[in-house]
């Protein structure tokens, strides 16, 4: 009988366990292979010799609560058996990944602290697949987000965590584009337009975004933003040659305005085809732009002249595209008026560098 | 109770770059609008692709939707903050070059690893020099490119992966390339022009594929090369004087693929290695190969030579796959004999699956199988398809009469 007992016994002892503390507290035992699965708790158990007593138990982190490291185990357990085919593996983790949300989350973050990258490639792609295809609201339902986009922020510059002059110049456009929202709120007559403005700053970043949803009302209003950067840029012209004069840090703004102010047929015939008529425009000091560039700029000198020699290879290399271009801008905004591209604006253009164009 | 709590936002800024990276582009950037917390999440993901998939543009007229595809792109490399991984380019609507050449030159300050450009559509793009200097490169991937680097190019010293299809580029060009990517490990070309010689000079190179058009292929230094599938597409001109003269086109072929171990010899590729003298054994044996797959031409009497004398130099052969090319109806030289030499040798002592397709029954084709079965004391299973229209009962009763070494094979004939 108690040779019996041995044999019973002794498959049993062979097998070790290591000591776990979950983040409640408690303390239990894991079969050595399930728990090693985990590159955490093999660095635990190796490096650091935890583990081995109950005293020394392996403390998870904070992020795995106790359900989640039994769902982890599952998963070890499953997974550590050498023996089994791809399809097997596969299959399992399609069942094992159907939860709800919530769970998902928790378990990404859990698999993520204890450094379990298979798991934490499976959960991402079951929360990528959850996130694909549904519209934002449809999103902040299901992981509950804030709805806290005030139409201000939508302005908001983008952090300059790089000396990237590209994002700067989308800083500076941005900041144009707040002060006018300032100054049409204090224009009481052209209540119409700061609806207008509104909607236009929304829709230009998202209207992109949405890709093929474009209404007419959006793409109209994208195009009145276009048509307005250019008259914006070509108004900037003439004080723009006195300041230049005074050896100002040349930027890609105040290059683009450069090309643009001497060339004054173009101006005039862009003039004539660009209906814009807002009011706001004419109170929009050419000056206030400059200030903004003034304070943005501390561009180095050989920056400076590689930003500009990169905007002239543009300038060359668009110089064929332009007339095409302008046309291809134009065209798309058809529906609100009919334009054309006068014979002189070709003609103008060949002479002088071209104003590099900003898709928008 | 469950309170409505966000654990989505809170994960790890790896683990959200994973999760938006697995993202069509369209999705992962709409997220911008979710909520403030979510407004720059999207900007960080290491990997952009534009493909047809991830970019639909629902629009008729090619030039909008061409527009609306440049004007998003621009949108996103400018608004993207941070180092961009992995740029894929693919989509059906993609044409106007000077776009594509100003979003190379802003890859190429930063560290991109791995780049997929691919134009559907039009002549060879011509690739802006700024792609040269792209130092980090792992992998490359073009489709109907033209590439012509500057003088100063020193290679990608980090490729390791480099798949063209449809490229056009200069004998001297190519050689460089393969030389001076000393990394490279994968090496896949598949319908090229402007260099016929292909010299493969790439002392790490594993895998290597081509498919085209071309004079010769050489390897130099390619040691650990193990995986090589060569396709010829055309027909080689057949110069008798040069065949007899020229030493044996096989060996030259082989001996710098000491460690290969599957190789497939396809369309009329075995013909050209057939164009030169041909021993009845070779020197050496490549133990290390177990998988063979050759287009032949049963009907010709060097290419069932060079068959021959291959095959018996892998004696290690775990699977063979051998594919009759019919087309040539008309026997060239003498065909009894070749195949029926050497049999039960036990040969191929590890030889378990063969697969013998688009034959149609005569003397050479029979004998070839003949051999094969009479050396082949563990081989389990033979499949024997016929080419369209032929086939037969004849056939099925010669092969009921061969004499199998194992026992435990199987002949399996199969409907044409």
């Amino acid at each position: 009988m108690s040779e019996v007992d041995m044999a019973v016994i002794k498959p049993e002892m062979m097998k070790s366990y290591i000591w776990i503390q979950t983040s409640d507290g408690a303390i239990q035992q894991v079969e050595q292979e399930v728990a090693m699965f985990c590159p955490m708790i093999c660095q635990e158990a190796i490096h650091k010799g935890m583990g081995s007593s109950k005293n020394c138990a392996v403390s998870l982190p904070q992020r795995v609560s106790p359900a989640m490291f039994s769902l982890i185990l599952d998963y070890c357990r499953f997974h550590q058996v050498p023996g089994r085919s791809n399809k097997e593996r596969k299959s399992f983790d399609e069942k094992f990944v159907r939860m709800d949300t919530k769970r998902l989350c928790e378990l990404t973050s859990a698999a993520d602290s204890l450094q379990l990258k298979p798991l934490v490639d499976l959960t991402s792609r079951a929360l990528a697949r959850i996130i694909e295809g549904k519209t934002p609201e449809e999103i902040r339902e299901i992981f509950h987000l804030p709805d806290d986009l005030t139409e201000e922020e939508k302005l908001e510059p983008l952090k300059n965590t790089t000396d990237d002059p590209r994002i700067r110049l989308l800083n500076r456009l941005y900041a144009k584009k707040r002060k006018e929202l300032k100054e049409r709120e204090k224009l009481k007559d052209v209540e119409a337009e700061e609806d207008h403005v509104d909607d236009r700053s929304v829709d230009d970043l998202l209207s992109f975004i949405n890709g093929g949803e474009d209404s007419k009302g959006i793409k109209t209003s994208k195009n009145k933003k276009k048509h307005r950067k250019r008259k914006d840029l070509q108004k900037c012209a003439p004080s723009n040659e006195a300041i230049e004069t005074h050896k100002k840090e040349s930027n890609t703004v105040s290059s683009l305005c450069h090309n643009v102010g001497v060339d004054q047929k173009l101006k005039s015939s862009l003039g004539e085809t660009l209906k814009l008529q807002d009011a706001a425009d004419e109170v929009f000091a050419p000056t206030v732009e400059f200030d903004d560039v003034d304070n943005d700029d501390e561009i180095d000198p050989a920056l400076k002249e590689e930003i500009d020699r990169e905007v002239e290879d543009f300038a060359r290399i668009l110089n064929s595209d332009w007339p095409e271009r302008m046309q291809e801008l134009l065209s798309l905004g058809q529906e609100r008026r009919p334009t054309h591209l006068s014979v002189n604006g070709n003609g103008a253009l060949k002479g002088h560098g071209s104003m590099p164009s900003f898709p928008l | 109770m469950d309170t409505e709590v966000d654990r989505i936002s809170s994960l790890p800024g790896n683990v959200l770059d994973q999760i938006l990276s697995d993202l069509p582009i369209r999705d992962a950037v709409r997220t911008s609008s979710l909520s403030r917390n979510w407004r720059y999440k999207w900007s960080h993901i290491p990997h952009l692709v534009f493909d047809t998939q991830c970019v639909s543009i629902p629009s008729e007229d090619q030039t909008v939707g061409k527009n609306k595809l440049v004007s998003i792109i621009d949108h996103v490399l400018l608004l993207h903050n941070g180092p961009i991984y992995k740029f894929k380019l693919s989509h059906r609507d993609l044409l106007g070059v000077s776009d594509i050449d100003r979003w190379i030159l802003h890859l190429s300050r930063g560290s991109t690893k791995e780049f997929v450009l691919e134009i559907w559509k039009g002549q060879r793009y011509k690739l802006p020099s700024c792609l040269f200097s792209f130092e980090n490169l792992i992998h490359l991937e073009l489709l109907n490119c033209l590439l012509k680097p500057p003088s100063a190019f020193k290679g990608f010293r980090s490729l390791k992966s480099l798949h063209l299809q449809s490229v056009t580029l200069a004998q001297e060009v190519f050689e460089n390339l393969i030389s001076r990517c000393a990394l490279l490990e994968r090496l896949t070309l598949m319908n090229f022009d402007g260099f016929t010689h292909l010299k493969i000079n790439a002392p790490n190179l594993q895998f290597f594929d081509v498919g085209g058009v071309f004079d010769d292929v050489s390897f130099e230094n390619t040691l650990l090369l193990t995986q090589v599938t060569i396709a010829l597409y055309e027909k080689v001109k057949n110069d008798q004087n040069m065949s007899r003269r020229s030493s044996c086109k096989l060996l030259s072929f082989f001996v710098n693929l000491p460690r290969i171990r599957r190789l497939k010899i396809h369309n009329y590729f075995l013909k050209n290695l057939a164009l030169s003298k041909i021993p009845s054994t070779l020197p050496k044996s490549w133990v290390d190969l177990n998988y063979i797959s050759i287009h032949i031409n049963f009907n010709d009497f060097e290419e069932n030579a060079v068959a021959f004398c291959l095959l018996k130099s892998c004696p290690n052969l775990q699977e063979i796959e051998m594919l009759g090319r019919p087309e040539e109806k008309a026997v060239v030289g003498p065909l009894t004999g070749l195949w029926g030499d050497d049999n039960w040798k036990s040969l191929f002592g590890q030889l378990r699956q063969v697969k013998i397709a688009g034959i149609s029954g005569t003397r050479s084709e029979l004998d070839c199988i003949k051999f094969l079965l009479s050396n082949s004391p563990v081989l389990e299973q033979m499949t024997v398809r016929p080419a369209p229209n032929e086939g037969g009962l004849e056939m099925v009763k010669e092969l009921l009469r061969f004499r199998r070494a194992s026992t435990r094979a199987e002949v399996i004939y199969m409907e044409p």
